[in-house]
């Protein structure tokens, strides 16, 4: 197990440095420059050159990377364009609001997700397993921004039961910090439901056609006996592969749902610096998305073995 | 279910009520301010909220004029070099010490620092023709300054609001080590909070002294405010915005003009159309083989129907203006009112004239918020095609846009300048040499020496003789088509009265809560 862990590790970091490169190259070509961007039409060739100097953007793509570089290596993904912080610090701090948000969703959506879909499959082709698929897909192909905006309008707006904008830390105040999450976790809940639904189904679906779940129920076991001690480990394995996948993508933005719910996430700093030309934030974002991506997909295959002992670390 | 919302609710009510009591309001911002630190790190959101907060010497009243702020006087020595401020009295900054002249030479000399990156520093050390030579304080209450050479653009340079207003602050800004900490000023407002991509506070400065004036007029007349406090909120998002004001969550917010009359409709909310100078054009780069022919550019201007086109993207609101002076500008005379007259056969015939035979001619745009850009380039489009001009509209990515714009890489683009007060700084924008600038659209030496003369005299018959002349001049060359100026739309909750915006900028300090 540690040597499994050791090597996925190892082959984490050359995938961290070729991500680290191309970053920087492909953020570069795309056409804009930074310093324009901030002085806009009021830009005379003075003050861009003034300004082209204070960011570093004067000195040559080689020795720009060449810095950043080596900085990272140090730990320190440099400083924001556009805010002049610290890149690192930066980013954990957004990551670990939008990591509130995400991981609540998540294990919502998993924890009604997995039971409804291995119910959809075991009442396959009857109104309950219509009513769940149909769900299922309605859910998850109602675009976020627009579920969220409808969340906003009828909860917040009509019912004034939550509040519209703003947000408030857990560390400030605990209550009112959950009434501000209630909109964006439900949107992202009720998307990724969609999706979990429609893979445990499938996969539930494809455990319950085997000989082993034939020779349960012809030994007079219940179907909930049937379903839960026999189906479930085999079933699970696919939908948590899936889990896994998309926490590492909800963890490494939700860029719609924190403009619709002005949460000042990850996804909304990487966007916003996107439209900044914003490239140490742009770069420092994306590989930590990337390595949260990596560290995520480890611990799932790492926890695998739990629900499919066939399945082992090697 | 309901009962534990009902109870989560009440928590957030009340913590909500402190924030929503007597005289506190929230205005939304589009996006997060980059820096507290006046004309250093700044867009316009940031210079909104730092304006409320700092003062300079002078600053714009509503018709683009300037006038003495912490000034009380400004004397301009026979030669135009010279400029003695005179401060006004019982002035006191945020932390309680006096004004005197002396943190006006601190600023000054903080600013021209090249440490400081204050933005508009070549303005002012001949890098852009305008040197200052030299800063004094003769006496605790004055401070003079001397140019190089008469300018009459100099009090406006110091007005800007980019510039931060060339603020004064105290030495207090600045943490121990010299690195900028937050801003005292003079201003209504002093710094309470900046919680980054959530909002920044600012509290009722109780000292305040306000410049002379019964009411708000541009950055001076009276600022002192019945405020207690006001929070600028991020909201990024337009119809988060819209619900938040239709909730009461937010008071006051730039909308977009398309819901002013939804927004009308409601009991709660007022939304209206504000001017500003900024300038919406379509521009040709006129090194273009097909759009260097000015029988072409004719041709185009010919083809379009500008008040339907104005109509159209302000939603009945915007007033037609082909000149580059602001139609609020004091020098928007008769002439400048003469406009291009909407002519499709005349297009026809001009298109003859150059020679056109179809070729595409494309127009870039820009989706923002805010800017009319794609939505004219679209109007555009389909007048031009009427009259046989086969144009093309290419949407970019703003930034993208403004690459192509700043290189000159475009044959007609649907941009935006931002607003300039005074008509000499509105001209200059698009008025220079290719060759060192190529983001510049009309380059015609002896336009430059006509704006370069208006910058410097100061007399207002004189200069009004020349603008006209400009005016005239760019309506024959065509090298851009002006349409109008901005009318931004914004909308507060009938609870605040007084908070009109200037410049698309939230400007708060007149504003009241009349009810809840």
């Amino acid at each position: 197990m540690l040597h499994f862990v050791f090597k996925r590790i190892a082959m984490a970091v050359p995938t961290l440095l070729i991500m680290a490169v191309t970053v920087f190259v492909l953020i570069r070509l795309i056409p804009g420059d930074p310093a324009a961007l901030m002085l806009g039409d009021l830009a005379t060739p003075a003050s861009l050159a003034d300004l082209h100097e204070r960011l570093g953007l004067d000195r040559s793509l080689p020795v720009q990377f060449g810095i950043w570089f080596g900085n990272m290596l140090h730990g320190d993904l440099g400083t924001s364009i556009t805010s002049n912080q610290p890149v690192l610090p930066l980013v954990l701090d957004r990551f670990w609001i939008s990591a509130r948000v995400v991981l609540i969703a998540v294990l919502l959506a998993s924890l009604f997700a997995v039971p409804a879909g291995m119910i959809a499959a075991w009442r396959q082709n009857t109104a309950t397993d219509l009513f769940l698929v149909g769900t299922a897909t309605l859910l998850y192909s109602i675009p976020t921004f627009w579920l969220g905006l409808l969340l906003l309008l009828f909860l917040g707006l009509q019912l004034n039961w939550l509040p519209v904008v703003g947000y408030v830390s857990f560390s400030e105040d605990p209550g009112a910090a959950l009434l501000y999450i209630v909109m964006p976790v439900m949107t992202l809940f009720l998307h990724e439901m969609g999706v979990l639904i429609r893979m445990s189904r499938a996969s539930t679906l494809e455990v319950l056609r085997l000989d082993y779940i034939t020779h349960a129920r012809a030994k007079g076991l219940s179907e909930s006996a049937v379903l839960w001690r026999h189906a479930f480990k085999n079933a699970f394995g696919p939908t948590w592969t899936l889990i896994g996948l998309v926490l590492g993508n909800l963890l490494g933005g939700i860029a719609v749902v924190e403009t619709v719910f002005t949460i000042p996430g990850l996804g909304r700093l990487l966007v916003d610096a996107i439209f900044a030309r914003d490239y140490p934030v742009i770069q420092g974002c994306l590989l930590f998305v990337a390595f949260v991506y990596v560290a995520v997909n480890l611990v799932v295959d790492l926890l695998y073995p739990l629900f499919d002992p066939r399945v082992t670390a090697e | 279910m309901t009962r534990f919302l009902a109870a989560l609710l009440g928590t957030a009510l009340a913590a909500g009520a402190a924030t929503a009591s007597a005289q506190s309001i929230t205005v939304a911002l589009n996006a997060d301010i980059r820096s507290t630190n006046p004309g250093v790190n700044r867009d316009d959101n940031t210079d909104a909220v730092v304006l409320h907060m700092v003062e300079g010497l002078v600053g714009y009243r509503a018709n683009g004029s300037v006038a003495p702020l912490l000034a009380e006087s400004v004397e301009r020595s026979d030669d135009g070099k010279t400029y003695s401020f005179r401060l006004r009295q019982g002035v006191t900054f945020h932390n309680g010490a006096p004004l005197t002249s002396a943190d006006v030479l601190w600023s000054w000399n903080r600013y021209m620092d090249p440490k400081t990156d204050w933005r508009c520093r070549s303005d002012f050390d001949g890098r852009n023709g305008l040197k200052v030579e030299k800063v004094e304080a003769p006496d605790d209450r004055t401070v003079t300054m001397t140019l190089d050479h008469a300018s009459a653009l100099f009090l406006d340079a110091l007005a800007r609001t980019d510039c931060g207003g060339t603020a004064i602050l105290h030495k207090d800004s600045l943490k121990p080590d010299g690195s900028w900490d937050k801003p005292v000023g003079t201003g209504p407002f002093r710094f309470g909070e900046w919680r980054r991509g959530e909002y920044v506070t600012v509290a009722r400065f109780d000292g305040y002294q306000s410049p002379p004036g019964d009411k708000p007029d541009g950055m001076v007349g009276a600022k002192r405010t019945a405020l207690a406090s006001v929070k600028f909120l991020v909201v990024p998002d337009a119809s988060t915005a819209k619900a938040a004001l239709a909730s009461g969550a937010v008071d006051v917010a730039q909308v977009l003009e398309t819901d002013v009359p939804e927004l009308n409709k409601t009991r709660t909310v007022e939304a209206g159309f504000y001017p500003s100078t900024t300038k919406h054009t379509f521009l040709f780069q006129t090194r273009d083989p097909l759009l260097g022919n000015v029988k072409l550019r004719q041709a185009i201007a010919a083809s379009l129907d500008i008040p339907q086109l104005v109509a159209a993207v302000t939603n009945g609101e915007g007033k037609p203006n082909n000149s580059g002076v602001p139609v609020t500008s004091a020098y928007y005379d008769a002439v400048q009112a003469k406009g291009y007259t909407y002519d499709p056969a005349k297009a026809k015939a001009l298109l003859k004239e150059a020679g056109y035979k179809g070729e595409p001619i494309k127009i870039i745009a820009n989706k923002r918020v805010h800017v009319p850009s794609f939505n004219a380039a679209v109007i555009a489009q389909a007048m031009m095609q009427a009259v046989g001009i086969n144009a093309q509209i290419e949407v970019l990515e703003w930034v993208t846009q403004l690459d192509r714009y700043n290189t000159g890489n475009y044959q007609m683009m649907s941009f935006s300048y931002s607003g300039r007060l005074d008509p000499a700084l509105s001209y200059e924008q698009f008025s220079g040499p290719k060759d060192s600038q190529p983001r510049k659209i009309w380059d015609d030496p002896a336009v430059q020496d006509l704006i370069t003369k208006v910058s410097t005299i100061s007399d207002e018959a004189q200069r009004q003789a020349i603008f006209d002349e400009l005016h005239k001049r760019q309506m024959e060359a065509t090298p851009l088509i002006i349409f109008s100026n901005g009318q931004e739309a914004w909308a507060h909750t009938k609870r605040v009265q007084g908070a009109d915006p200037w410049e698309g900028k939230a400007r708060v300090w007149g504003a009241r809560v009349v009810g809840n």
